[in-house]
């Protein structure tokens, strides 16, 4: 499209050039304005475009804002990581009346001088760099803390604290620390010289230093802040600090001096070598995976099913093709899973044209020896699990299971409770808040889960002992009451005839019998106990018969 | 899938799976928990509650969705998760002002034909606990935990997910196994029951606290076996005046 083009269409008159023309125009080199599309440059057809690249601009800009040349001076300046050391020194900065300089003067024009003149204290300002003087924590402790927590036969505390005190000063730098560590000689009356002898001070590896210093700061961590409560940092520290081993890392330093100190044979020959043990352990696990395989056919075992259709040789054409997907089969088995394929594709074969009586027979010897508890699993192959496996995924066995599907344990755990009358309940729970045990298990597992019945168990013990206490206090009340009475009725009989002889002693009778029978009551609960917890608690002695009635068709149940 | 009756429970045999599940709320605070914007004004608390492995395991392959009912008062309660990725929690975040009961369901994988359970979870927003000194040392958290350990059990598993539970996790499809933290040994990648040896701050559950806790019991059994023997002796010399009181009441009457 050309300018003549849009004329065109614009109704606009021609220009008066020809088309011939202009072809030749376009043909003749034009200048070639980078940044334009083809299309654009086309439409101004002849005459360029004017497009003038303001390239001066800038620089003219900048020289018009020109603003007077920033004024510099030398200030003066302390720094409070030199530890009160009075040293003033000055650097260059701008000055104060513009606004604040840009950072990069502070750092390029630091210039170390000795301060010459006095200049007033509140003039001199800190350096920036002083927040920079960080010092590290060291672990702090107190005569008690020490004597409780931190006491090491190979170290004294003079020697711990000229460790930490060092460990301070010089940054945890442990090289140098190591080279400053001269133990403090023990103070003159302490017990090593009373013996007369002045022990020549212990030399102390690079790794004793560290091991004692992180042990104390470990343990000084956890006593400030238990480990539970620590945020991950600062836990991530203490398990490192704690679990620093002295002997590993000298054998780590050993190590690596060695094989600093190798020779370049050496290293090729170590090379090589390690390129040999990948080669042997390659093969051997080839050679396990097939004698793993060769074992697998050999358990295999021994077809117990009739052979006689064999006999034929259609029989035999049909055990070939057989034999042929079986192996097939094996090999997608071994390829995937690690599952023993021991009687697997064999069977499964033969399962898939026997009938269903054939197959009876055969899965019950192959489910015997595989399996040792329950009956023989069907006609899949049920994999036999390590002690180990078992662990792991978390397999158990049990007698008997009282409901199957999905349960979740610690609603068992705390069936036995529930399953109890409330009154029951209540008792426990208040037992079992005397004794700080909260309502839910932080941890029902199978241990928890044992450890907690046998606690309810004891506790069921002890409620029974303290019901069957409060019934023979009861009793024993009463055989107070009665021997009083009898005592004033023999004192009376003694002394002068009452009337009301005759029916005291019918009342006497009747109390003497119900104590002889709550007695044996008791004794019933007694040897009941343990086994039954479910008795009603009986208010009082009078009640007890009824209680016997009760444990009596409870014996019966139980003997029944 | 094959129907149920084509295949056989395995007698006798219990697998377990441990999980975590709980809350953890956070009080709304301008710098560290702004109110997201269409919070109700009353709502004090963001929260969120949670069914997740213990350590973060994967509990995908045996756990397909949880249902979490919430209080008929939040819109939309019954919030089902599920499609999670192995290794992250099912969760659910709400904001509200109160505490309340959540239940809490599981459905398991298709292949356990197991029927969904039901558990409950208590929503803690404020600090509580036993003692006072628990309440103040709960207030100085930046956050209201309340997690609880459970195991999983399946008593007598169908067979083909007896085999899912108790096989590793199928390696080498591209994704990388996730190393356990907690110093757990065990080989057979994920699908472990086994339960991290040492306690992390934000992993209590483990070897170590479940050690404490059995301690715990049994330091309160030997107590109770103390009171037992006490209450016993009491118990005989309380028969024992019983038993003299007969005698007398006997040479009374005779």
């Amino acid at each position: 499209m050309s300018s003549n083009d849009v004329r065109d269409m614009l109704d606009l008159p021609d220009s008066g050039s020809t088309r011939p023309a202009k072809k030749q125009k376009l043909t003749a080199p034009r200048p070639v304005l980078k940044g334009l599309a083809r299309e654009i440059q086309n439409l101004s057809g002849d005459n360029p475009i004017a497009i003038v690249p303001e390239v001066s601009a800038f620089k003219k800009k900048r020289y018009g804002s020109r603003k007077p040349v920033a004024k510099w001076e030398q200030k003066p300046f302390k720094n409070s990581a030199r530890d009160g050391d009075p040293l003033v020194l000055r650097h260059w900065r701008r000055k104060e009346e513009k606004p604040p300089a840009p950072p990069v003067g502070e750092d390029g024009n630091v210039e170390m001088e000795e301060a010459v003149a006095p200049i007033a204290e509140e003039m001199v300002e800190d350096s920036t760099f002083a927040k920079y003087n960080v010092r590290v924590n060291v672990p702090e402790y107190t005569e008690e803390e020490y004597n409780a927590k931190l006491q090491n036969q190979d170290w004294t505390k003079l020697e711990t604290d000229h460790l930490v005190g060092l460990a301070y000063e010089y940054d945890l730098r442990w090289p140098v620390i190591w080279d400053r560590y001269e133990p403090p000689l023990p103070a003159p009356d302490s017990a090593d010289s009373l013996l007369g002898l002045v022990l020549p001070p212990k030399i102390r590896t690079v790794e004793d230093l560290k091991a004692r210093y992180y042990s104390v700061a470990a343990t000084m961590m956890a006593e400030r802040k238990p480990p539970i409560k620590m945020n991950s940092a600062e836990f991530n520290l203490h398990e490192v600090m704690s679990n620093f081993n002295p002997a590993i890392e000298t054998a780590r330093k050993k190590f690596a001096e060695a094989a600093f100190q190798r020779t370049k044979e050496e290293a090729r020959e170590e090379e090589s070598l390690l390129l040999e043990l990948k080669r042997i352990l390659a093969r051997s696990d080839k050679l396990n995976e097939e004698r793993r395989e060769l074992y697998a056919r050999l358990e295999a075992p021994p077809s117990t099913g009739n052979i006689g259709i064999y006999s034929s040789s259609q029989g035999l054409q049909q055990l070939l093709q057989q034999l042929m997907q079986a192996s097939k089969k094996r090999k997608s088995l071994m390829g995937s899973e690690g599952i023993s394929p021991a009687a697997g594709p064999s069977q499964q074969a033969s399962f898939e044209r026997r009938d269903s009586s054939v197959r009876e027979s055969i899965s019950g010897p192959s489910g015997s020896n595989n399996n040792k508890k329950g009956p023989p699993p069907g006609p899949s192959e049920r994999r036999q699990l390590t002690e180990e496996e078992e662990k792991i995924y978390g397999v158990s066995h049990h007698e008997r299971i009282g409901a199957s599907g999905a349960a979740f344990r610690h609603e068992k755990i705390s069936k036995p409770l529930i399953s109890k009358s409330s009154v029951q309940q209540t008792k426990i729970a208040n037992v079992l808040v005397e004794l700080e045990i909260p309502n839910r298990l932080i941890m029902p597992t199978v241990e928890v889960g044992e450890a907690y019945e046998s606690l309810l168990q004891s506790i069921n013990t002890l409620l029974d002992a303290r019901k069957l206490a409060d019934k023979l206090d009861g009793e024993i009340k009463l055989a107070r009451q009665q021997k009083e009475e009898r005592e004033k009725a023999a004192r009376l009989e003694r002394g002068e005839a009452v009337e009301g002889d005759e029916v005291e002693g019918n009342n006497k009778t009747e109390k003497e019998k119900s104590v002889a029978r709550s007695v044996r009551g008791g004794s019933v609960a007694r040897s009941v106990r343990g086994g039954s917890q479910g008795h009603k608690r009986s208010a009082s002695v009078l009640s007890a018969t009824s209680e016997q009635n009760f444990q009596r068709s409870k014996e019966y149940r139980l003997r029944h | 899938m094959a129907p149920p009756n084509n295949q056989k429970r395995m007698k006798g045999i219990q697998v377990f799976r441990p999980f975590v599940f709980g809350s953890t709320a956070k009080l709304f605070d301008p710098i560290t928990n702004p109110k997201p914007p269409g919070t109700p004004e009353d709502h004090t608390h963001s929260w969120t509650v949670f069914v997740k492995g213990v350590d973060d395991t994967d509990i995908t392959y045996w756990c397909r969705k949880v249902q979490f009912k919430l209080h008929e008062s939040i819109p939309n309660p019954l919030r089902t998760i599920e499609n999670i990725n192995p290794g992250t929690p099912f969760q659910v975040h709400e904001t509200g002002w109160g505490e309340f009961e959540i239940n809490i369901k599981l459905y398991y994988t298709p292949e356990s034909l197991e029927k969904p359970q039901t558990f409950y979870h208590h929503l803690r927003l404020h600090p509580y606990g036993l003692t006072e000194a628990e309440k103040d040392a709960m207030k100085l958290l930046p956050a209201i935990v309340s997690h609880c350990y459970e195991e999983q059990l399946f008593n007598e598993p169908y067979e083909q997910f007896y085999n899912m539970l108790t096989s590793p996790v199928e390696r080498g499809k591209g994704k990388g196994t996730k190393m356990m933290k907690g110093g757990m040994v065990g080989s057979s990648g994920e699908r472990t029951a086994l339960i991290p040896l040492t306690s992390r701050p934000d992993q209590p559950f483990s070897r170590e606290t479940e050690k404490l806790e059995i301690k715990r019991l049994m330091e309160a059994k030997a107590k109770i076996q103390v009171m037992n023997a006490s209450a016993q002796e009491e118990l005989k010399a309380k028969e024992d005046e019983l038993k003299r009181l007969k005698a007398e009441l006997k040479g009374i009457v005779a």
